[in-house]
C-alpha cells in the first residue's frame, strides 16, 4: 500500500482503564494495548475477535466517546489524537459511526425526517434543502420517500439500520465505522445491508472500520484483516491470506470454529477455555493456555507482532520462528 | 422416514399435530404458528430455523405449554409418547424438566439471580427424584463436572451472574439434563455466545443428548450452526413449516426457493465470493398478518399469479423423505422467472 493512498492511521493505539472493584482491588485493565492499523481510501478494514478482544472499545477510541490513553490517529496525514471543541466536531464529520443496535442508537422522539436533518443540519446545509436531501439520502439506502415521516417505533430493523446508515452518509464522511452493524439483522435482510455498503462505498469511495465477531462477514466485506485477542493485534493481512493461509493458531481456531453449511460434519480443531479477563490476563502471550502449539517461551514473553516471509503479519513465537525475518520489528505502516 | 409417514407413535418421543398458536390484535386475532406438524423420535436431532417472527421459538414454547399470555395454542395438539393428556398446563411440575425440558440463548434470565446455583441445580433433583440433600448434592458435582465446569463445589455456591455466557449456559445445560428428559428443547443455545464457546457447547449438547438418550429440538436462526447439528431440518416461514427433510438433502438441493435464499445469503467461508451476495428482496411478513396465498411470494423471485392466490400446501416430494409447500418444486414446467401478474 502507497503511502499517498492512506486515509486512516492508527500506531500503537492503547486504551487503559483503571478498574477499581473495592477499596483495595484497583486494577489497570488495558482494553486495547499498542494496536497498529491502517485503511486505505475507498477500502474496508475488517476487524474480527471475541467479546472483550477490545475491537469495539478500538472504534469508540477511533471517534473518542473513549479517549485513546496512548498512540496517535492520523486522517489524512494529520493528528487527530486529542482534539476538542469544534475542531473535534469537524473531525467526527469526517468520521461516522454505526452502532449495533438501531434501536439504541436512533433518538425514538425524532421522526427520521428529524434525525437524518440533524446531521444534515450539522453539515452546514441551510434547513430549506433538507426535505429533498433526506428524500435523496433515503434513496440511495433504498428506503422509499415516504418513510421520512415515521418514527423508529414504527420501522423494521433493517429499515432503522437503513436510516442509520444514511444518517451517518448525510455528512459526507471519509470513513464509516461500522460495529457489529448486521449483527442483529436477520439472514435475508442482512445479505441486503451488506450489499447496500458494498454499492455506497462502489459509488463514494467511502472506507469502512468493519467490526464483527461474524468472520464470513468479513470474508465478504474487507479487503484487509485484523484479528485481535485480549486488546492486541494478533494476526494482521489481507483477506485472503488471512481467511485461505490463516498463521496464528488463534485465527486458525477462529476459522475452524465457524460453522459452516459447506463444511457440516467434519472434525474441527477445538479450542478450549475461554478468553482471559482483560483486567488478568495469563503472562506471556494472553493466548497460551488455550494455545495447541505453545512452547515454553509462550508462558514468558509476550510476542510482538512482526512478518512472516510472505508479508503477513503475526504475533506468535511458534509461527514467526517457523516462517518469520523479523519477530522484534513492530509492523511498519 | 418420520416426517413424511407419521411413525408409529410409540418410536416418537413427541407428536406435534397440526399446531397453531394466536394471538389477539388489532385485525382480530393474528395466527403466528400455523398448522405445523412434526414428530421427533427417540434420541434424533431435529433443527427448526427461521428468521425472527417466524414462530419456531413459540412452536418450542407450545412444547413446553409456555405460550405467553395473551397468547394460546388454537388448534392442534401435542402428545408426548403418544398420550396428549400427559402435557396440559395443570400437571406441568410432573413433565416439564423430567420429559421435556429446554435451554433458553440467555440462561442469566431464565437462572435465578438471586439463587444460588447449587440450590438451582439439586432443587430438580429433589423434587423430580426425590433425592436427599447429600444425594442432590453429590449429583450436581457430578453433573457440573460432566458439563466441564472447572471447579463445581465452588461453583455451586456462586450466583449465576458471575459465571460468564459459556459457563452459564453449560450450567443450564447440567439443570437441563439432570433428570434425562426424553426431549431437550434448546432454543437459540450459542447465539450469545462467542465462536469458539459456540463450538464448546455445541458438542457439550451433541455429548449430553447422547450420553443421557435425550432427542434434541435445536432452535437456531443459523442454519450453520443446525446443519452442523441435526439429523433432520425444518424450514419456517412466516409460522409455517415450508420445508423439511434429512440435512445433507436439505442443503445440498434445497427444493423451497426460500431455503435456496437462506442458503445463498450467507457468504461462505471457504469457496469463491460473489461481488454481490443473492439477497431476499422486501422483509418477512409481520407476525400473523394473514395473507393471501403464499406468504413468500411477495419476495420470491419464481412467483407466479398463482402463488399470490392460493397458498400451497405442505406435501411430500417424490419419494424422499422431503415436504415442500412450494408451487414450483418438482414442477418441470415452472417459469424460470417473473412474468407478472396478468
Amino acid at each position: 500500500m502507497t503511502q499517498t493512498s492512506t486515509l486512516l492511521s492508527v500506531r500503537d493505539l492503547s486504551v487503559h482503564f483503571r478498574l477499581r472493584r473495592g477499596p483495595k482491588d484497583s486494577r489497570n485493565v488495558r482494553a486495547v494495548d499498542g494496536v497498529t492499523f491502517e485503511i486505505a481510501k475507498g477500502q474496508t478494514l475488517g476487524i474480527a475477535g471475541e467479546s472483550g478482544s477490545g475491537k469495539s472499545t478500538v472504534a469508540r477510541s477511533l471517534v473518542q466517546i473513549t479517549r485513546p490513553t496512548g498512540g496517535t490517529i492520523y486522517l489524512d496525514g494529520s493528528d487527530v489524537t486529542s482534539l476538542k471543541g469544534r475542531r473535534l466536531k469537524e473531525f467526527r464529520r469526517r468520521m461516522q459511526m454505526v452502532f449495533q443496535d438501531p434501536y439504541d442508537s436512533l433518538d425514538p422522539r425524532m421522526s427520521v425526517r428529524d434525525a437524518i436533518g440533524e446531521a444534515l443540519s450539522v453539515s452546514g446545509l441551510p434547513g430549506p434543502r433538507h426535505d429533498e436531501t433526506v428524500e435523496e439520502l433515503l434513496r440511495r439506502v433504498n428506503l422509499p420517500a415516504s418513510l421520512a415521516r415515521r418514527y423508529p417505533g414504527q420501522l423494521s430493523g433493517g429499515q432503522r439500520q437503513r436510516v442509520s446508515i444514511a444518517r451517518a452518509l448525510a455528512v459526507n464522511p471519509k470513513i464509516i465505522i461500522c460495529d457489529e452493524a448486521v449483527a442483529a439483522l436477520d439472514v435475508s435482510i442482512r445479505a441486503q445491508v451488506l450489499n447496500l455498503l458494498k454499492d455506497i462505498q462502489h459509488d463514494t469511495g467511502v472506507a469502512y472500520l468493519f467490526i464483527s465477531h461474524d468472520l464470513s462477514t468479513l470474508r465478504f466485506m474487507a479487503d484487509q484483516v485484523a484479528i485481535m485477542y485480549v486488546g492486541r493485534v494478533v494476526e494482521y493481512g489481507t483477506s485472503d491470506e488471512v481467511f485461505s493461509r490463516p498463521l496464528h493458531p488463534y485465527t486458525k481456531a477462529l476459522i475452524a470454529a465457524v460453522p459452516s453449511v459447506t463444511t457440516r460434519g467434519r472434525t474441527r480443531l477445538k479450542l478450549s477455555g475461554e478468553p482471559p479477563d482483560p483486567g488478568n490476563p495469563p503472562s506471556g502471550c494472553p493466548f497460551h493456555p488455550r494455545c495447541p502449539e505453545a512452547v515454553d517461551q509462550c508462558r514468558l514473553t509476550r510476542p510482538e507482532l512482526g512478518t512472516t516471509d510472505e508479508g503477513q503479519s503475526v504475533a506468535c513465537h511458534v509461527v514467526l520462528s517457523r516462517h518469520g525475518r523479523d519477530a522484534t520489528r513492530q509492523v511498519s505502516p | 422416514m418420520s416426517l413424511v409417514e407419521p411413525m408409529p407413535e410409540t418410536d416418537a418421543v413427541v407428536v406435534v399435530d397440526s399446531l397453531s398458536v394466536t394471538f389477539p390484535s388489532d385485525e382480530g386475532v393474528a395466527e403466528v404458528v400455523r398448522g405445523v406438524s412434526f414428530s421427533v423420535g427417540k434420541g434424533q436431532r431435529i433443527g427448526l430455523v427461521g428468521e425472527s417472527g417466524s414462530g419456531k421459538s413459540l412452536t418450542a414454547r407450545a412444547i413446553m405449554q409456555l405460550i405467553p399470555s395473551p397468547g394460546s395454542v388454537s388448534a392442534g395438539e401435542i402428545r408426548i409418547a403418544g398420550n396428549s393428556a400427559a402435557l396440559s398446563t395443570a400437571n406441568a411440575p410432573q413433565w416439564r424438566g423430567t420429559t421435556v425440558a429446554m435451554i433458553t440463548q440467555d440462561p442469566l434470565s431464565s437462572l435465578n439471580p438471586l439463587v444460588r446455583i447449587g440450590v438451582q441445580i439439586t432443587e430438580m433433583l429433589r423434587h423430580h427424584l426425590n433425592y436427599t440433600r447429600t444425594q442432590a448434592r453429590a449429583r450436581a458435582v457430578e453433573l457440573l463436572s460432566a458439563v466441564g465446569i472447572p471447579n463445581p463445589p465452588r461453583t455451586l455456591r456462586q450466583f449465576p451472574s458471575v459465571l460468564s455466557g459459556g459457563m452459564r449456559q453449560r450450567v443450564a445445560l447440567a439443570i437441563a439434563i439432570s433428570c434425562n428428559p426424553s426431549l431437550l428443547i434448546a432454543d437459540e443455545p450459542t447465539t450469545a455466545l462467542d465462536v469458539t464457546i459456540q463450538a464448546q457447547v455445541l458438542d457439550l449438547l451433541e455429548e449430553m443428548s447422547a450420553t443421557h438418550h435425550s432427542a434434541v429440538l435445536l432452535i437456531s436462526h443459523d442454519l450453520g450452526v443446525v446443519a452442523n447439528f441435526c439429523d433432520e431440518i425444518l424450514v419456517m416461514y412466516a409460522g409455517r413449516i415450508v420445508e423439511s427433510g434429512p440435512t445433507d438433502q436439505l442443503i445440498e438441493d434445497p427444493q423451497h426457493p426460500y431455503t435456496t435464499a437462506l442458503l445463498t445469503s450467507v457468504p461462505s467461508m471457504t469457496e469463491a465470493l460473489p461481488e454481490r451476495l443473492v439477497s431476499i428482496a422486501g422483509s418477512p411478513p409481520v407476525g400473523g398478518v394473514a395473507v393471501k396465498g403464499c406468504a413468500f411470494a411477495p419476495r420470491c423471485a419464481l412467483a407466479q399469479p398463482r402463488c399470490f392466490e392460493d397458498e400451497p400446501a405442505l406435501r411430500q416430494l417424490d419419494v424422499s423423505a422431503r415436504r415442500v409447500a412450494c408451487h414450483a418444486a418438482g414442477n418441470a414446467t415452472w417459469p424460470s422467472r417473473f412474468q407478472g401478474p396478468s
